[in-house]
């Protein structure tokens, strides 16, 4: 093979390399699915499992959160999906809500949830406007909310909130 | 030194150590970039390696090259300096005591091994022995003394040891693979700074003209 062919293809190979460790360090995935869910995501080639996210909307409508969570996190495995972690955030919020007691751990994961789907949502802007279940149409709002429920409440009128 | 080995090979080695020498099993598993010390102690190394003549800059980047074989040549040097970088980094502990001895004895040794002018197989044991012992070191005797599990006088001891360093010395017990993993980005660096070199010169041509004489 030709001297300059061989340059060339080196060339490019670690440029391709180095891009990628650049993006590993940037977004730091935690699963293989993550990396190739990201690498798919950037040039447009990832999309959700419909039917497992068709099923977590139906576990989630039927107040099955935790089902709902684990097909939605089957539906989007590389977390690149702005929606389908608005509904992951969303299960956390009403499975970790209570009149007296609010599960911070799952009000956390929520969190962290909501965050992902405002941070992959065009200009961080993510309304769910199609799904009448929904009290909370926004990202906003369900991040609001959760961060509401991550804090120590004193007033004991609260307790006659009701759940969004 | 050859095209495919100066464009492909050695770039490719020294990315995948900077990729694995960041890599922290967690849980959760992180990918962190080198401290600003361990840029300061690849600067240290890189100088090391021209000094010895291991890296050989007028080798890579050089007038009377292509444009391309020096973008080859440059991306070794910096894919080189990336590398150190993260090799150093693996090589130092989290936090604690055990971070700021680390950190004085590569200073001290890779000063040590700048100032006496080694040559290039000189450099390449020193580096080794450098490695190894902050190796065995770090992953074997730190994380010995780290390693919540064990007997009850094993815990004794580390309570002693513990207390008598006021907490300063132990560290996060490392993951079972870390060590491994550790090694074998260890052993690629060393290889790719071997493959580095250029080829040794021929004493014994030079011996056997000076036996005729």
């Amino acid at each position: 093979m030709r001297e300059p062919i061989v340059r060339a293809a080196g060339l490019a190979v670690v440029v391709a390399y180095a891009g990628l460790i650049v993006w590993v360090y940037a977004r730091q995935p935690q699963t293989l699915a993550q990396v190739t869910g990201g690498l798919a995501s950037s040039v447009g080639a990832y999309h959700v499992d419909a039917q497992s996210f068709a099923d977590g909307i139906r576990f989630f409508r039927r107040g099955q959160f935790m089902e709902a969570r684990a097909a939605f996190e089957r539906a989007d495995p590389a977390q690149r999906d702005a929606r389908t972690q608005f509904y992951i955030a969303y299960a956390c919020y009403r499975e970790g809500w209570g009149h007296f007691y609010n599960d911070r751990r799952l009000l956390a994961r929520g969190l962290e949830a909501v965050d992902r789907a405002i941070a992959l949502a065009p200009n961080g802007r993510l309304v769910v406007e199609d799904d009448p279940d929904l009290q909370m149409r926004s990202a906003d709002e369900l991040k609001a909310e959760l961060q509401r429920g991550m804090q120590r409440d004193p007033n004991p009128l609260h307790v006659f909130r009701s759940r969004k | 030194m050859n095209a495919a080995r100066e464009a492909l090979l050695l770039p490719v080695m020294f990315l995948t150590v900077t990729l694995a020498g960041g890599l922290s099993l967690g849980p959760p598993v992180s990918f962190s970039p080198p401290p600003l010390f361990a840029l300061i102690l690849a600067a240290l190394l890189v100088a090391a390696l021209f000094r010895s003549g291991v890296l050989v800059p007028a080798g890579l980047v050089d007038a009377s090259r292509g444009p391309l074989a020096n973008v080859n040549g440059a991306v070794v040097i910096v894919t080189l300096f990336a590398a150190s970088a993260q090799a150093f980094h693996l090589l130092t502990p989290a936090a604690g005591l055990p971070l700021l001895l680390f950190d004085g004895f590569l200073l001290v040794l890779l000063l040590n091994t700048l100032v006496t002018y080694p040559d290039r197989i000189e450099l390449l044991r020193s580096l080794m022995v450098i490695f190894g012992s902050a190796f065995v070191l770090k992953f074997v005797i730190l994380a010995a003394l780290s390693d919540p599990t064990g007997g009850r006088l094993k815990r004794l001891l580390l309570l002693a040891v513990e207390g008598a360093t006021l907490g300063t010395l132990t560290q996060d017990p490392l993951p079972p693979a870390a060590g491994y993993i550790a090694f074998f980005t260890l052993l690629l660096f060393l290889i790719a700074v071997w493959a580095l070199a250029p080829p040794p010169q021929r004493h014994t041509a030079n011996w056997r003209l000076k036996i005729e004489d």
